[in-house]
């Protein structure tokens, strides 16, 4: 029988495999950032071990770091005290860091594709949920926690039960493909396969649908795989993969070998089997909102807030949850979407804050202004991100338009550092999770588009982006 | 026994975002379930346990989440399924066991039960209403990372 993708890189990268019993599994990059690092690099020192590949190991600082002027003092000392440790860290055991100043800085799965750490092929953990993201490239891409961060360090494997391949196929053509994005067809995905549908599995994503995103809309799909259950998202590589991380700083030197080697063997066998498989056809699909506290409690701008019993179908546990987060996002059932009024706008996050993110926003808001009750940012995904926008002008359209242009880092995504939300206010989020307080203490987050989000901030509103000429 | 009865209970009501800075486990610990149940740290006990519904932990890798569960002096949480990240960070780190338990035991367990588990006969006792309800049981391996006192500490044969 013939084997999937994910199948492929799995047998790969086994060191040891047992019946009934996890794979050791090798981990070709680790990502490290500032806050789930600390106790691991202590866990180390306190055993006198070292780390086994530093040359396979990239730290940056994204979480923590205030996205304001990065002359000034760090103000959070907590936080100041994390980007220091990260900092010795590093030094003390001979890791690459892009730190607060480098121009390689930012959210680390913004730049590990940039920088060409990123591999089709390859296996890559980090400390943070949504390593997902690397799937877009063919890499076999996860997130784990502190204890595996330094069993990690320490040993550049990691103990795992092999998943099991979900195949998600979305078909068809957007209508409006600049109005409805890859971050509608993955809300849309999750709406339908519920936020622990892939629990337990590795999602390979294709399809027409898929094979029309360029490599950054690849990113936003298999980001959010994790708030779909599954702790990894792929796609097959193909040419736009290949052409993307084509001379990057870190892109290795053999690397048209490389390319001849994946072109090959990176893809799945026409009798592999799923375990599962759901398929999504995007002809008629629409602009995503999310209505709720989690991200499958999404619906199209074209609809209202729906009633609990209407979510939940009879479910009473469904019902109760629809209860509990209409009444933390402050929302009435028949409110129809495009009437909810928002106080922010948040356009940043792993999900959405690459170049192309920050085009198709600006293309938006080009010569308009922002509304008077909303106060909007936008974080580029990274330095470069940040560089290459204001290269093209795209830094003056957005604060032209009164929004905020921050310096690169994690931001208002998880309310960590001083971007956050006041209790009550409602924001429009480009980000990935919609938990309650995920963006601050009593905030009220709607996951969408950054078409979406820069509409609502010119609005005040949600609006459906398909009616507004952006060609 | 401290009963949330939902599921999708995600990593920030757990723990939220702004107290993953915190090194002290056990300030970490005041903060937990701050996000969905700001008194929890007033009930809850040494040896506690929480139960949930489905997708117990779902969200983010922070480990900072298990921990402050295991320092508020929670043992075991029981949920009808576990987000991935979540099981396995409670495992490696053996700050709590994640208990999965079926539908009618999530049913007739009730807030302020007082709870036995029992994970070398697969059972949970409930003493104040004089019941017995099956666990599922830990895989082999899983069973040995917890003999064993976490990940750092299991030796594989």
């Amino acid at each position: 029988m013939g084997k999937t993708l994910f199948e492929k890189i799995w047998d790969a990268h086994v060191v040891v495999e047992k019946e009934s019993s996890p794979s050791l599994i090798y981990v070709d990059r680790h990502l490290v950032h500032e806050v789930t690092s600390p106790q691991a690099f202590d866990g180390l020192r306190m055993n006198n071990r070292i780390v086994r590949r530093p040359d396979l190991t990239i730290a940056t600082m994204d979480h923590n770091v205030p996205t304001n002027d990065r002359s000034l003092p760090i103000l959070d000392q907590t936080s100041a005290i994390q980007i220091k440790t990260l900092e010795k860290n590093c030094k003390d055991f001979g890791i690459k860091l892009f730190d607060i100043n480098s121009p390689n800085q930012g959210i680390v799965h913004v730049i590990g594709p940039q920088l060409g750490i990123t591999l089709p092929g390859s296996t890559i953990v980090c400390g943070d949920s949504h390593t997902s993201t690397h799937g877009a490239f063919g890499a076999l891409a996860f997130g784990i926690g502190t204890s595996d961060v330094e069993h990690v360090l320490a040993s550049q494997t990691i103990w795992l039960e092999k998943p099991e391949p979900f195949e998600i196929r979305v078909e068809g053509k957007r209508k409006k493909p600049h109005a409805v994005t890859a971050k509608d067809i993955i809300l849309s995905i999750i709406k339908n396969i519920g936020t622990a549908g892939g629990t337990g599995t590795v999602i390979e994503y294709s399809g027409e649908g898929i094979a029309d995103l360029s490599m950054e809309q690849r990113m936003t799909i298999c980001n959010m795989s994790i708030e779909g259950g599954a702790r990894a998202g792929l796609v097959a590589p193909d040419e736009k993969t290949f052409d993307y991380l084509r001379n990057r700083q870190y892109t290795p030197k053999n690397y048209e070998s490389l390319v001849e080697y994946w072109r090959e063997h990176l893809t799945t066998d026409k009798d592999a089997k799923f375990r599962k498989t759901f398929t999504l056809h995007i002809d008629n699909i629409s602009p995503q909102v999310s209505w709720g506290t989690n991200p499958g409690m999404t619906c199209d701008v074209t609809d209202s807030v729906p009633s609990s019993e209407d979510y939940s179908n009879g479910d009473e546990n469904q019902k109760k949850a629809a209860d509990k987060a209409l009444e933390y996002m402050n929302l009435k059932s028949g409110t129809p979407i495009t009437e909810i009024k928002i106080d922010r706008v948040f356009i940043g996050s792993c999900t959405n804050a690459r170049l192309e993110d920050l085009i198709e926003a600006s293309r938006v808001i080009k010569g308009q202004k922002v509304s008077e009750n909303v106060r909007a940012m936008v974080v580029p995904g990274s330095q470069m991100v940040k560089k290459q926008a204001e290269e093209m002008g795209i830094d003056k359209i957005f604060t032209k338009a009164n929004f905020e242009w921050r310096e690169a880092g994690c931001s208002m995504c998880l309310g960590m550092n001083p971007d956050i939300l006041s209790p009550g206010e409602r924001c429009a989020s480009t980000s990935n999770r919609n938990f309650e307080g995920r963006q601050g203490t009593g905030g009220l987050t709607h996951l969408v588009s950054p078409v979406m989000a820069a509409a609502a901030a010119l609005e005040g509103h949600f609006v459906d982006v398909r009616n507004l000429d952006l060609n | 026994m401290i009963k949330y009865e939902r599921d999708n209970i995600d990593t920030d009501v757990i723990i939220p975002g702004q107290y993953l800075k915190i090194h002290d486990y056990n300030e970490l610990a005041s903060h937990a379930m701050e996000g969905l149940d700001p008194n929890f740290h007033t009930k809850v006990k040494e040896g506690d346990f929480i139960l949930s519904g489905k997708n117990f932990g779902c969200g983010s890798s922070r480990e900072h989440a298990p921990i402050a569960l295991s320092h508020s002096g929670i043992k075991a949480v029981l949920a009808l399924s576990f987000a991935r990240i979540f099981y396995r960070n409670a495992v490696d780190g053996a700050f709590l066991l994640p208990i999965e338990i079926d539908e009618n035991t999530y049913q007739r367990i009730s807030e302020g039960d007082e709870i036995n588990i029992d994970i070398s006969s697969n059972e949970i006792k409930n003493i104040t209403k004089n019941q017995t309800y099956p666990m599922k049981p830990f895989s082999e391996i899983i069973g040995k990372i917890i003999e064993a006192g976490g990940l750092f500490k299991y030796k594989p044969d």
